[in-house]
């Protein structure tokens, strides 16, 4: 008997993703997924990416997320396929990215057999997912997917698995479109739709008393939306309060704004670390107090009231407590706070924090940044700063792998838009970036999209070159090569008597020939006077390119508040040997 | 807790932890457990007792009632990370509600060997108003129900009894808010 409108768990499967108005999906095939491969094969609205191990594939919808603020969707096998993944969906869970994974699964029967590439996927994805399912019955399944995509967008966004049994791909089903599912409320935790009237009057008092204010912004800002980076503008503009943004918040406000104070945290900057820690008022949009962000939690911006915007209430008084919070969208909420403040007309009685400000200028007379760069050898901040001149230009999108170069690139590298830049935060993935540039690039095929990458990191994923030349794409891999990993490096350095045990990463590859036997393109600079040159080939050449940096290779990463010290107890540079006497406590940290 | 111990107790770690009984809605669905479970051993969490039962076939849902310690700031953030998970209706720790009751049922069978030991037990099941389930030879076993306070009591008086055998089950608290 054959009836017209059943359909396939494949196709229901692929029907569902058009609905959910997917164009692209990161994926590598095995037994247990074959017959969605077969129906992808035979349809043309999704373009399939394959990638060359699953990490890449789940690290590309990552990026592509980021970047586009979409969806990013994967497909990988049973088994070792989804283990795979493990990394790349805990990654996601930790840095609210909107990703969801179709995991194939052995046939229901064989289930709890320990069949041929068998694993307990959903036992597996439990902790480092947002939600997952195990579909067992072809009729649940389409409205199993809608549901995880909105789970996975919605409130504050993550990771959503499906994993889908072979027998179930194969069997039979009506399909439900998305406009015919009704969501159970309880399930999607978007967040308070209301805005907090009481929470904004109180904020909107509390900056008119403020002498010392500051906005603490983090990715939270970047997940409501664009909308969310304008509110925040106009509000940091009317009343000229100064703006720290967290790892993830950079780009929401523009970096090279005059109330910008950078970055704040272990690597941030003076200035914003110093206004942290002797503000009298913090607002914090979107940021999760997280210790790379606080230091130590009884130092921590001891004489501030605290104001938090946050959607998820697990991250209220988590780790600091705060005197204001609300869990509505950031979008909302500014907005609100704007229009309340121009509907009362309120001037801030022509408050310009001048005394603050004064403060905040002298902070930054210590130029934290600053660094001195010779003759002959690159450093490497050096080498972030010319490739931001140099591309500065465009329409750039970044990603990163993680450790030194990581944070130089966040330190030297401006960014005035949001979701211009993609990097690992809370897991910290070595090996994020290039797989991450391959997914930012699809979701920008115009764009250019440079991985700044240390060579450890990168030869954690460095088979994703082959993705990027199958597709075309033509990322840039910016290695700052100074042949140890260097952050572990750094720490050895500071708190283990310089024993560089198992840092240093002997036996590397040349670089260029790696390129060149990928068929992308290889280039180098040894030295300062390469390096402009260096980086204007890169971006001239239409092609993935590897450039291999080198940079001196004992610079350490400053300023840096080491484990277990305050704000205020920042190491400005190697010279400065402050506060020894936190080195013993702050080892047993991270 | 000593001071002198050789391993150093954080001093705040005990201050403030007190037992808190947290009554969770869910949707009955398979993993629904595993993810409570799991995300009290992943984030350091203690369960001292659990219980999990479907309430409301219809609706298909479960009420999940968890004893726990914890300081008031863990217990807040229990309760925020349990309403994240997709399944959760609801988390709530009985001891914020104006009124709850609470009550736990207790199994205990006794084993005893001689007529003074059968009589300072019956003794005890009297004052517990325990219920008789079955009563052989040198064997009984009750049936006791009650906070658990009163049921810890019954069974510390039991224990004064010397030569008898105790085996038991308890349920755990469950709860309602009124």
């Amino acid at each position: 008997m054959k009836d017209e409108n059943e359909f396939t768990g494949a196709d229901i499967l692929l029907k569902a993703l058009k609905d959910q108005e997917v164009d692209t999906i990161f994926g590598y095939p095995g037994g247990a997924v074959l017959p969605i491969y077969d129906a992808i094969f035979g349809q043309n609205f999704l373009k399939h990416v394959l990638v060359r191990q699953e990490a890449g594939a789940v690290h590309a919808a990552e990026g592509y997320a980021r970047s586009s603020g979409k969806v990013g969707v994967l497909l990988v096998t049973s088994g070792p396929g989804v283990t795979n993944v493990v990394t790349g969906l805990t990654d996601a869970l930790m840095d609210s990215i909107p990703i969801v994974c179709i995991s194939g699964q052995v046939p229901s029967h064989l289930i709890g057999t320990d069949a041929f590439q068998e694993c307990d996927t959903t036992g597996i994805t439990r902790p480092c997912t947002k939600h997952n399912y195990l579909v067992k019955d072809v009729s649940k399944l389409s409205e199993t997917i809608h549901e995880a995509f909105k789970i996975a967008s919605s409130g504050r966004p993550g990771p959503v698995l499906i994993d889908i049994p072979k027998d179930v791909q194969f069997a039979k089903s009506k399909y439900i479109s998305k406009k015919d599912i009704s969501f159970r409320e309880h399930r999607i935790k978007a967040g308070s739709k209301n805005v907090d009237k009481n929470f904004v009057e109180e904020l909107v008092n509390h900056i008119k008393k403020s002498e010392k204010p500051i906005f603490y912004v983090g990715g939270g800002c970047l997940n409501s939306g664009h909308q969310a980076s304008h509110e925040l503008i106009k509000l940091v503009n009317k009343t000229n309060i100064p703006i720290t943004t967290t790892l993830h918040g950079l780009g929401c406000f523009p970096g090279e704004d005059k109330n910008s104070l950078g970055m704040l945290g272990m690597h941030g900057n003076y200035e914003a670390n110093l206004a942290m820690n002797k503000c009298d008022l913090m607002i914090n949009v979107g940021a999760r107090f997280d210790d790379r962000v606080t230091g130590r939690l009884d130092a921590f911006s001891p004489d501030s009231v605290k104001f938090h915007i946050d959607i998820d209430q697990s991250s209220i008084n988590k780790n600091v407590k705060v005197n204001f919070h609300t869990n509505t969208d950031i979008t909302l909420t500014l907005k609100e706070i704007n229009s309340f403040i121009d509907s009362n007309n309120i001037d801030f009685g022509g408050k310009d924090y001048s005394n603050w400000w004064g403060q905040i200028n002298e902070w930054r007379k210590k130029e934290c940044l600053h660094y001195e760069q010779g003759d002959e050898v690159i450093k490497p901040q050096h080498a972030i700063s010319r490739l931001y001149e140099l591309t500065k230009q465009r329409d750039t999108f970044v990603t990163t792998e993680v450790g030194q170069h990581q944070m130089w690139a966040a330190q030297y590298y401006k960014f005035s838009k949001p979701n211009r830049w993609i990097t690992s935060g809370g897991l910290g993935t070595m090996g994020f970036g290039m797989p991450a540039a391959v997914g930012a690039q699809m979701a920008n095929p115009d764009s250019l999209v440079i991985d700044i990458a240390g060579e450890a990191s990168f030869l954690m994923n460095i088979q994703e070159i082959a993705t990027a030349v199958q597709y075309k794409l033509p990322i840039k891999i910016f290695i700052l090569n100074n042949e140890y990993m260097g952050m572990v490096r750094q720490w050895q350095e500071l708190l283990h008597g310089s024993r560089y045990s198992e840092s240093y990463v002997d036996a590397l590859p040349d670089f260029k020939k790696l390129a060149e036997s990928f068929n992308a393109v290889g280039v180098r600079a040894k030295n300062i006077a390469e390096l402009d040159d260096t980086i204007n080939e890169m971006i001239s050449i239409d092609r993935p390119v590897i450039a291999d940096i080198w940079v001196d290779k004992k610079e350490n990463c400053f300023p840096m508040i080491p484990s277990g010290a305050a704000h205020h107890e920042m190491l400005l540079s190697k010279y400065d040997k402050e506060n020894p006497e936190n080195q013993e406590k702050g080892k047993v940290l991270v | 807790m000593s001071s002198t111990s050789v391993y150093p107790t954080p001093i705040n770690a005990f201050k403030q932890s007190k037992r808190s009984v947290l009554s969770v809605i869910v949707d009955n669905e398979p993993g629904i457990l595993a993810r409570i479970v799991g995300l009290f051993s992943g984030r350091g969490y203690n369960i001292e007792a659990l219980n999990v039962t479907v309430v409301d076939v219809k609706k298909n849902l479960s009420r999940i009632t968890i004893e726990t310690l914890g300081e008031e700031k863990v217990i807040s953030q229990i309760i925020a990370q349990l309403e994240k998970l997709v399944p959760v209706h609801s988390a709530t720790n009985l001891a914020n509600l104006s009124e709850s009751y609470e009550a736990e049922i207790c199994l205990v069978k006794i084993e005893f060997e001689n007529e003074e030991q059968d009589q300072k037990i019956l003794n005890f099941a009297d004052i517990y108003r325990s219920r008789t389930v079955q009563k052989r030879q040198n064997i009984v076993v009750y049936e006791i129900s009650g906070t658990s306070e009163r049921i810890n009591k019954f069974l510390d008086d039991l224990d004064t009894i010397g030569g008898i055998k105790v085996e038991l089950v308890r349920s755990g608290p469950i709860g309602l808010g009124i």
